[in-house]
């Protein structure tokens, strides 16, 4: 950089100017980037119990499921579970958390998930299914907060690569620029100087 | 002017009769006892329950016709090796059975399992797809030319009464459990019809007893899910409906008092306290299990009938089941507890 400036009073205000707005985008760069780190520490911090509470509640449903499966007739499985009754949409809006789009889901659900008659299937699917329409509560909230904080893990990411291209690279280099064209202005000016001086001795003489 | 309402009487303390010899079946009897002796005892399936891992709950199978292999089975492999015992116990029952009809009844389990399969996509606007047991009456190819032409007709009289009645039922509401409901009641319906013109005290007995534990156990899932479902128990048991109905209205841990009066106290009893306490059905499975297989094993005091026979072919399937459950819930590293829960 400092091989092509034009070491100008021009250039010089120029990068004052640049420098100034440059502290001022990694002032507020460095507090965007607080806030989303306490927000993406806010939402790992539920999702821990939440991921954990899920895990355990899909297993235990798929324990029972296998319970139910392994003591029923296998065609009376396949008839049982054909046709599904129960419907599931998912409506998804958007946050805006630090200028980051972040989904928010609403599940809606019609219908029941007992799609079938008693006689020839287990009491075991009953609950199996049963909890497996309360797990989505959850699975849904888990679903939601993870894709947060992975938007947020992003941007947070790039905001930390801003804030230390200016904090490392930008605003250092510029400074560095602005020394050297003050310097080199301040030689000029001495050399003006001596010059003149040196003009004043000869006419004297 | 309208039938006066038939009065149902539990005339048995625990299981209704078996029925008499039929010496035509001396040889077939002598044949089911000597194969008896190769089934899976229940000391095995508790030990099979208690192993380690599935690697030595199979081992313990390696003396019984099963003989699983060392190596690790996938589950499609344990399914189709299950399957085909199962057809082969149905088979050799084919072969044993002199009355043809009793073995058409049977085999018409599966194809009320088809019909609840086809009609449930037929109803639904699926596509009608080719994966049906082909161990019924009707066979697969038999039930797509069926179900493509809508010539219910060609099913026979049980089955195209039940087709058609189940489709009613279903345009009323468009629910699709009705389907199952209107063929469950079909199919309670055609087993009594069928044992009662067969003059079989076995099978009226043997099927008013899956009735009654059907209801039994319909009543403490309606009960668990607080459906308000009311007209799903089957007719024709030993147990009146009304009692069932009334037990839904009972709390869960007063309900087995209703029950006092009938062979079922135990079951109930044992089945609603559990579910109270583990919000699990695997008890009253259970005891559903052992009270018919008791029913069964009562065939004993037979020297010559189809009744041993016939019990031979449900206790089978019964312990393919049982292997089945214990297997599974191996491989998929299941507690012990939950497997010797179910087998009692």
């Amino acid at each position: 950089m400092l091989a092509n400036v034009n070491a100008t009073r021009m250039e010089l205000l120029q990068l004052r100017r640049r420098v100034a707005l440059a502290s001022r985008g990694h002032r507020l760069l460095s507090e965007k980037r607080d806030e989303i780190s306490r927000n993406l520490i806010q939402i790992a911090r539920r999702i821990h119990p939440l991921r954990k509470r899920v895990e355990q509640e899909l297993l235990r449903t798929c324990r029972r499921f296998m319970l139910a499966r392994a003591s029923m007739e296998p065609e009376d499985v396949k008839a049982a579970l054909a046709v599904p009754t129960k419907k599931f949409n998912l409506a998804v809006t958007f946050a805006n958390i630090m200028n980051v789009k972040v989904p928010q889901l609403a599940k809606q659900m019609e219908g029941e998930i007992i799609c079938y008659g008693f006689a020839n299937t287990s009491g075991e699917m009953d609950v199996a299914l049963m909890a497996l329409e309360r797990a989505l509560d959850t699975l849904v909230e888990l679903a939601e907060k993870e894709k947060q904080a992975r938007l947020l893990a992003v941007e947070l990411q790039m905001t930390r690569r801003r804030v230390n291209v200016l904090e490392h690279v930008v605003i250092p280099e510029i400074r560095e620029t602005i020394k050297f064209i003050y310097d080199k202005l301040g030689e000029a000016e001495r050399d003006n100087i001596s010059r003149l001086m040196k003009i004043a001795d000869i006419i004297r003489a | 002017m309208a039938e006066p309402a038939k009065k149902q009487v539990v005339d048995f303390y625990r299981y209704p009769s078996i029925g008499g010899d039929d010496w035509r079946y001396a040889f077939a009897v002598a044949r089911v006892r000597a194969l008896e002796t190769q089934m899976v005892t229940r000391s095995t399936l508790l030990d099979m329950a208690n192993a380690a891992g599935y690697e030595q709950a199979v081992e313990l199978l390696s003396s019984s016709e099963y003989g699983l292999g060392k190596g690790a089975m996938g589950f499609d492999e344990l399914e189709n090796l299950l399957r085909a015992r199962r057809s082969a116990v149905r088979q050799l029952f084919a072969e044993l059975m002199i009355d043809e009809r009793i073995v058409e009844l049977f085999r018409s389990r599966t194809d009320f399992a088809n019909m609840r399969l086809v009609l449930r996509r037929v109803l639904t606007g699926k596509p009608l797809g080719d994966d049906y047991s082909d161990e019924g009456n009707v066979s697969p190819e038999q039930l797509a030319e069926v179900f493509e032409g809508e010539n219910y007709h060609l099913l026979g009289d049980y089955l195209s009464e039940a087709v058609e009645q189940t489709v009613l039922n279903y345009y009323q509401d468009k629910d699709i459990r009705r389907i199952d409901y209107t063929l469950d009641a079909a199919q309670a319906g055609h087993n009594l019809a069928r044992a009662a013109e067969l003059g079989s005290v076995f099978l009226l007995g043997l099927f008013g007893i899956q009735i009654d534990l059907n209801n039994v156990r319909t009543m403490l899932r309606l009960k668990f899910t607080d459906s308000q479902q009311r007209n799903v128990f089957l007719k024709g048991g030993f147990v009146e409906i009304d009692r069932f109905r009334r037990g839904l209205d009972m709390g869960s841990d007063a309900v087995a008092g209703l029950f006092f009066a009938t062979p079922y106290f135990e079951v109930v009893q044992a089945g609603a306290s559990f579910l109270v306490s583990d919000k699990s059905f695997l008890k009253i499975e259970q005891q559903c299990d052992d009270y018919l297989n008791g029913y069964l094993r009562s065939t004993v005091q037979i020297t010559a009938g189809p009744q041993p026979i016939i019990a031979y072919l449900l206790l089978k399937e019964d312990e393919i089941r049982k292997v089945r459950l214990i297997l599974t819930a191996k491989r998929s590293h299941l507690d012990a507890k939950l497997i010797l829960d179910r087998l009692g």
